[in-house]
This record gives C-alpha cells, sequence and structure tokens, in this order.
C-alpha cells in the first residue's frame, strides 16, 4: 500500500467548491497528495456537496438524476455525504471542519497553511480575501507555498466579476455554439459542463508541474487557472479557424470536423437506442458497404471518396439510419467492429453499468457507510502498475477527520478541542440554523 | 525557468488525444521529440489549413497540437528505425506512444520492448486500455463521446442524442494523459521507479465529471436513468437566450440565482415574494409574464451590454461566443490568451495561447510546431551518428 505515491508527502488545504476545483484536487490526491478540505458548517457552498442541504425524497425527485439521485431515491439527514454528482470528488481526501469567519477559525486555518504545500481554491472572485487571505497573508504563513486559483475568467480585466458555472464557462469558450443540432438554433442547446472538467484537469497539470519546480527549487508560486482559458483549449479546431482564417464556426451536429462521411449518431431498434458510426477512412466504408450487403445506395460510383460522399451526405444518413433502425444496437455494435468500422453504442448510465468491458477493471466496490451502501465506485482514469495511484481511501464525509487536523496535524489539547466543538467549529453535520435558511 | 525544465520526452503519439497530452508537456518545458511515421502524424492534415490551402506544414489543428516540439521522422518497420529508437529511448525521462496494444507489440514500442531498453515510464493513452473485451476496438471522437455515458443525456428528447463541439473527448482523454505523464514523472524523479501507465480513452470520459461518473452513480444508488430534457432551460427564467447581436447563457432558476437575475433586468415587476413561490415556479403562464418582460430587454441589447449588466448584479449570465470573438476579445487578448508564432514558411501567426499563468516558471512557446522531420538530422548526430551512417539511414528509408 501507498507505495511510489508520485506526491508522497505533499498535503493541500483544499478550499474548492463545484467540480473543477474539487476535481482539480481530486486528482491530486489520487496521486498521493494528501488533501484536506475546509468545510464550514456555517455556510453552504453551493454544488460542492450536493444540489441543497434540505433536499429530501421529495425535491429530490424533481432534480434530474445526475444530481437528484441520491441511494434509493432519498437523501436521508446527510444529503451532503451521498450526491452522486459529488461523492466521487471526495475520493482520497480528507474534510474537516471550522468557520473561518471568527479570528480562532482563521488561527486553525492559518495553522494549516503553515503545513500544507498546496493551496487550492476556485471561490467566487474576493471570498478568500474578505477572510483576510489574500496571497500575502497566505505566504507570510508560508512562503514557499503554491497558491492554486480557478477564477471563472480570470483575477484580471473586465470579466472578474464574470459569474459562472461549467455552462457559462462553456458558452465563453465557444462550446455551446459548437454543440447543437444542425438544425435548429442554438436557443434548443442543453446545459453540458465541460468547462468543469476541463479546467479541473488543468488545475491539477498546473499543480503538478508547480510541485515538481519546487521539489528541485524549494520555490511556490502563485498558480491561475483561468477556467474559460483551460476550456478555449478543447476547440482548437475552432479557434485555429478563426484566428488564421476569420470564420466562426457553427455546429454541424453530429458530424466529423475531421472530414469523415458518414460520420453521427444513428437509431437502432428499439426505444431510445443509438448507435454511433464513422467511416474514417475509404477502407471502412467499403467494408461498412460490405457488411450491409453492398446495397445499390451505398455501392455507388463516386461513393469511394469522403469527398464523394460528402456531396451526398444527407441521403447516405438517412439511408444509413433505415438500415441501423433494424438492428441491434450492442448486435451492430461488436459486429462492425468485428468487420473494421468504427462503431460505438450510445451507452446510458445503465448501459455503462453493466458494459462488460467497464467491469473488468473500472469499478470498485467501496464498503456501506451510514450514509450509502455498499456500491461499486468509477476508479480513477490511469491505472499505474507500480504506484498505488487509485482510490485509496472512500470518499471524505462531512468533518470525518476533524480528530485527525485538530489533534493530529495541528496539535491541540483535548480541552482546546472541546472548546472547539462546543463553539461549533468541529462538527459531523452542518448548523441546523444554516440549513433552515439554505 | 520552466517548470519541467531538463526532462525529455519520447513521444510516440500520433492524430489528437496523445500529442495534445505532450503538448501540455512541451508547452510547460519539457524536451519533447516527437517521433513521426514516414509521411508525418496524420493529424497534419486536418483542418483547418491556412488560407484554407491544406498542406503538411499548412494545418491549425497539428500546429496547435505540436508547439515547442521536435520531429524525428522513423520508419519503425525498417531494423534501421527501431535502432535509432533503442539509442534514443535511454535519453528519456519519459516514453508516450498512443498506439493500439497490437500495434504497439508489432512496432516495439509496448511496455516490456521499451522497458528492455530503458527502464523509464512508459504511458500508454489508447482508446480502451491494455485490457478487456473492447481492448482491439476502433474509436473516433463520436463513437467515444458515445460510449462515455455523457451522450445519451446530451440533446432533446425525443431527437439523437448529440456530441460536443469539434474533438472535444479527444483532447479530454488527452489532457487526462497529461495528468497522468505528471504523475509518472513525478514518481520517476522522486523514486527512480519507471513503469507502466495505462490511460484509456473510454474510462476517462467514464470516469469523469459532468454526467459521465454522475449519472452511474445514480443509477447504482436509485436506479433513475439521466435522460434527455425535452428543452432547454426549466422554470420561469434560464437557458439560452436571444439578445441583438447573438445568445446568452443563463442560470436563474430560483434562490439567489433568481434574485440576481432579477437585480440585472431591473424590473419592478419581477420583485417580490410571488416569484419565488413554488406554484409561480410551475407555473406556465408565468413564465409568460416573465418572458414578456425579459425577451424585450435582452433584444434590445448587445451580448456584451448584458454581461456587463450580469457582473454588476453578480447574475449567472455569459455570452456564447464563437472562435472568432474568442480570437478578437480585446480582454481576453490583453490577458494573454493569444500569443504568435514565427513559422520559417508561413511567418507570423496567431496561435492559442496558454491555458494557465505561473508566476515563477511561465507558460511559454519556445518554438511553433516542428516542420516534417525538422530534426532528424540534429537529433541523430547527438545520438553519435556520423554523417556517413545518417545518411544511409535516410537512403534506406529508416529516417526522413
Amino acid at each position: 500500500m501507498n507505495q511510489y505515491l508520485p506526491l508522497a508527502g505533499v498535503r493541500i488545504c483544499d478550499f474548492s467548491a463545484v467540480w473543477a476545483g474539487q476535481t482539480a484536487t481530486m486528482y491530486l490526491a489520487d496521486m498521493g497528495a494528501e488533501c484536506i478540505k475546509v468545510e464550514n458548517p456555517f455556510i453552504w457552498s453551493p454544488m460542492t456537496r450536493a444540489a441543497s442541504p434540505r433536499i429530501n425524497k421529495i425535491t429530490a425527485s424533481f432534480i434530474p438524476p445526475w444530481l437528484g439521485g441520491h441511494p434509493n431515491g432519498d437523501p436521508g439527514p446527510r444529503p451532503w455525504n451521498n450526491s452522486p454528482a459529488f461523492i466521487h470528488v471526495m475520493r482520497n481526501k480528507k474534510s474537516f471542519t471550522v468557520d473561518s469567519r471568527r479570528p480562532e477559525g482563521l488561527a486553525i486555518v492559518k495553522a494549516l497553511i503553515r503545513v500544507s504545500d498546496v493551496l487550492a481554491e476556485n471561490l467566487a472572485i474576493g471570498t478568500l480575501e474578505k477572510l483576510g487571505l489574500d496571497d500575502d497573508a497566505i505566504r507570510a504563513e508560508r512562503p514557499d507555498i503554491i497558491i492554486l486559483h480557478m477564477p471563472a475568467f480570470g483575477r484580471t480585466g473586465d470579466y472578474v466579476q464574470g459569474r459562472g458555472y461549467g455552462a457559462h464557462i462553456d458558452a465563453v469558450a465557444g462550446s455551446t455554439i459548437l454543440r447543437g443540432y444542425r438544425d435548429s438554433s442554438p436557443l434548443t442547446n442543453v446545459q453540458i459542463f465541460a468547462g468543469d472538467y476541463f479546467a479541473g484537469m488543468h488545475g491539477a497539470i498546473a499543480t503538478l508541474a508547480a510541485l515538481r519546480h519546487r521539489r528541485r527549487t524549494g520555490e511556490g508560486q502563485v498558480v491561475e487557472v483561468a477556467q474559460l482559458e483551460a476550456s478555449s483549449q478543447m476547440f482548437p479546431q475552432a479557434a485555429m479557424d478563426a484566428a488564421w482564417n476569420g470564420r466562426a464556426q457553427a455546429s454541424i451536429g453530429n458530424r466529423s470536423i475531421e472530414g469523415f462521411v458518414p460520420n453521427g449518431v444513428f437509431p437502432a431498434r428499439g426505444d431510445d437506442r443509438w448507435i454511433a458510426i464513422s467511416c474514417r477512412d475509404e477502407a471502412e466504408w467499403a467494408a461498412l458497404v460490405a457488411f450491409m450487403g453492398s446495397p445499390a445506395w451505398a455501392a455507388r460510383n463516386g461513393f469511394e471518396t469522403a469527398s464523394g460522399r460528402a456531396a451526398h451526405e444527407e441521403e447516405i444518413e438517412e439511408r444509413l439510419a433505415e438500415w441501423t433502425s433494424r438492428h441491434d444496437q450492442q448486435e451492430l455494435f461488436h459486429a462492425l467492429q468485428r468487420a473494421g468500422v468504427t462503431a460505438g453504442p450510445v451507452l446510458s448510465a445503465k448501459d455503462a453499468a453493466e458494459d462488460p468491458h467497464l467491469a473488468v477493471g473500472s469499478w470498485q466496490t467501496l464498503p456501506a457507510t451510514a450514509d450509502y451502501p455498499e456500491t461499486p465506485f468509477a476508479r480513477p482514469a490511469y491505472r499505474f502498475s507500480k504506484s498505488d495511484v487509485g482510490i485509496r481511501t472512500e470518499p471524505a464525509l462531512f468533518g470525518q477527520h476533524n480528530d485527525y487536523v485538530y489533534r493530529d496535524l495541528l496539535g491541540l489539547r483535548d480541552e482546546e478541542v472541546a472548546k472547539f466543538r462546543e463553539s461549533g467549529h468541529i462538527a459531523d453535520t452542518y448548523d441546523p440554523e444554516m440549513v433552515a435558511r439554505a | 525557468m520552466d517548470a519541467l525544465e531538463g526532462l525529455t520526452v519520447v513521444d510516440l503519439t500520433s492524430h489528437i488525444a496523445g500529442p495534445y497530452a505532450t503538448k501540455v508537456l512541451a508547452d510547460l518545458g519539457a524536451r519533447v521529440i516527437k517521433v513521426e511515421r514516414p509521411g508525418g502524424d496524420p493529424s497534419r492534415r486536418l483542418g483547418p489549413f491556412l488560407g484554407d490551402e491544406p498542406g503538411l506544414e499548412r494545418s491549425g489543428t497539428f500546429h496547435f497540437l505540436n508547439t515547442n516540439k521536435e520531429s524525428l521522422v522513423l520508419n519503425l518497420k525498417e531494423p534501421r528505425g527501431r535502432e535509432v529508437l533503442h539509442r534514443l529511448l535511454p535519453i528519456a525521462d519519459l516514453v508516450v506512444s498512443s498506439r493500439p496494444p497490437a500495434v504497439a507489440r508489432r512496432l516495439g514500442i509496448d511496455y516490456e520492448s521499451v522497458r528492455a531498453v530503458a527502464d523509464v515510464p512508459v504511458l500508454s493513452i489508447t482508446n480502451f486500455g491494455q485490457s478487456g473485451p473492447y481492448r482491439d476496438y476502433r474509436l473516433s471522437d463520436t463513437t467515444l463521446y458515445a460510449m462515455g455515458g455523457e451522450m445519451f443525456s446530451h440533446g432533446l428528447a425525443g431527437r439523437e442524442p448529440l456530441k460536443l463541439g469539434g474533438t472535444a473527448a479527444l483532447l479530454q482523454g488527452g489532457a487526462m494523459g497529461a495528468i497522468a505523464a505528471l504523475g509518472a514523472l513525478h514518481a520517476w524523479e522522486v523514486h527512480r521507479v519507471g513503469q507502466q501507465v495505462d490511460v484509456s480513452l473510454f474510462d476517462a470520459q467514464i470516469c469523469s465529471v459532468d454526467r459521465r461518473s454522475s449519472t452511474i452513480m445514480a443509477y447504482r444508488f436509485s436506479g433513475r436513468v439521466q435522460e434527455r430534457a425535452p428543452g432547454a432551460g426549466a422554470g420561469i427564467a434560464g437557458g439560452i437566450y436571444a439578445v441583438a447581436d447573438g445568445y446568452v447563457e443563463v442560470t436563474a432558476a430560483s434562490g439567489e440565482y433568481w434574485s440576481r437575475f432579477v437585480e440585472m433586468i431591473d424590473d419592478d415587476h419581477l420583485r417580490g415574494p410571488r416569484w419565488s413561490e413554488p406554484a409561480t415556479l410551475m407555473d406556465p403562464t408565468a413564465k409568460e409574464e416573465v418572458d414578456g418582460i425579459v425577451y424585450p430587454w435582452m433584444l434590445t441589447r448587445t451580448r456584451q451590454e448584458v454581461w456587463a449588466e450580469a457582473r454588476r448584479a453578480r447574475a449567472m449570465v455569459a455570452p456564447l461566443f464563437t472562435g472568432v470573438d474568442l480570437a478578437n476579445d480585446p480582454v481576453l487578448r490583453e490577458r494573454g490568451l493569444w500569443t504568435e508564432i514565427e513559422h520559417s514558411l508561413l511567418g507570423r501567426l496567431p496561435m492559442l495561447g496558454r491555458p494557465y499563468t505561473l508566476e515563477k516558471t511561465p507558460w511559454r512557446l519556445r518554438q511553433p510546431a516542428p516542420m516534417l522531420g525538422e530534426h532528424t538530422r540534429a537529433i541523430l548526430a547527438s545520438l553519435g551518428y556520423t554523417p556517413a551512417e545518417a545518411a544511409s539511414l535516410y537512403d534506406e528509408g529508416a529516417v526522413a
């Protein structure tokens, strides 16, 4: 256990919230950093541990599954410990509670900073400063610390006060305008939060780089990952086309930016079953035509090349859809792959949970707690043959590591700990009055 | 000083995902030697091309993905091409490949083959990983996103599921590869341990945030399956609105989101407790009433005017930008989102710049993407090949 951890001995004081920040520190925790979440029983941090601290059986059922699908549909008394949206990002982390707005609470935070190598945050602009924790104050406690800021649109410039979740980052990064149906305006585009995913990864990347520099030179630094700027790298084709050719790319639906024809999502037999197919080169098209039994519409002169097919793309898509709709999604997936055609089923959550390939190594079953039953969790997407980079400890429950932080790490005595407990800093649940107001 | 100064990466990747991972390392200061097959990385043939004129050195996609790298063209199907690789591997701190497992074995660039020459970290970024029933299956950005668990819930109910723009899913996998690479490099430097590191693009989708791991967990927890919504937005306000010169994305569902939205619109009719009552939120005529105020407000303002009001009111509203907006936006330019390359064939050109700022080890562009085989001769010399030996390697087609 704990062999060859890449970030052995690195400690993170983690103020991160929502997905972008919490996934950034999740990757670092996976790599072996001791990541300590700073949580406040008197403040509800939106979209960080659950949709709401008051979510119950009824309200959960009105909230989309990704956010409202708590165990057995019932969030129970501590919904912040069992949200399907946030439980994964708590893995390998520790959680302790403190009201950092009060002087003695702030002193505890500062004591933690003094023994930390990284401070990570993506709170609304100005939040840490209001606590008295601007960069200078943080560095006064720990001169060689790495400070990771992950603002939405940057800490400088006119957009500083721009607020946003992933959907708003996606909007400005150029993602939203590129991902609608070809035949309808962006007004029908639903929200997706690709910006959280991509910016979160870049938060980890930048910190890993800064940690390497610090390991060699002893020098910390301020790292800023503006979520918008990181996310804009997800669409280089559109960005480069604009910069080099002055062209504003619009959505091409499920067609390919790489020139594959056909490329799309086609109906399979049954209700809401779909299969994605890409013919990435002429051999794949030929294989598809042969597999379909060389129907006249496909085995046509001029269709051998992608440019020839592109002139009849609409027709090819319609004919192909007609053909795929007669086939079972899974059977067609395997048969096309065996025939040499790039194809993949559109997997629903249920399909993915039951997928035989993922069953081989993508899940790790974690034991039951008071807040959720024994359940398979998604493992990290990287597998190291020697370093123990995986789920080493289960998702941190709210306040689960108060003893560790206050006693073991910061060395408080029993009577001091008792005082912090009495005054509400140390808690394993949110303040009921705050919950009632939230 | 660069954060990854002194590290050498032998980069055997091609197309999009793998090269993005190694671009991240190169841009942070690692020396990345890109081993290209004869004829070049297929992504040299991907648009957009400068002036819409195709050419191996004119792809904007390739240029973006390969900044700060060196190009060494090796024919790994030839024994003497492999011999060059074997001389190269011992200088590597990290080897990255993206070939399918069976192809990697054939070319002698799988983990076991590399380890026999140099016991360094070897990262593979593959479609479906090193094991499991889909190991040898093909993949495209579209089929990847389809299988990734998110597409099923993206788009409108009753219509086909939708992918993201461009090749976002592949780039996401590349970024995951970069995290793994940096982890492997830390383990290499701290513990002196070489090892196999495997990133499957499929796992990088499934095991990640937004509606991937969360929808799967929701199904396991509650049996509920996330489906596509009947339309954008919900409740009395929210979703995408048309404005005078385009669109804006709005979150205004309830609570503080709603009160800040109202503060942005600044209309007295929308103030007051009525708009927070659950009955109102569900009432379609209430939405019509709100729309009657909000639509004209939006349509008489530009995206930038709406965004400025939103920032004043701290409302969750942001404009939909196109690539051209990103390229021209003065605020983003001033912050340094864009940089420039100086290319010996193409001249001075804009390049999408840094994804982050590092105070002490700034992200920087040292050189543009390499021309095909631009560094072959210099690298051969540095590996101790005499000019005569190098010439014979060229003659035999082992290098180019």
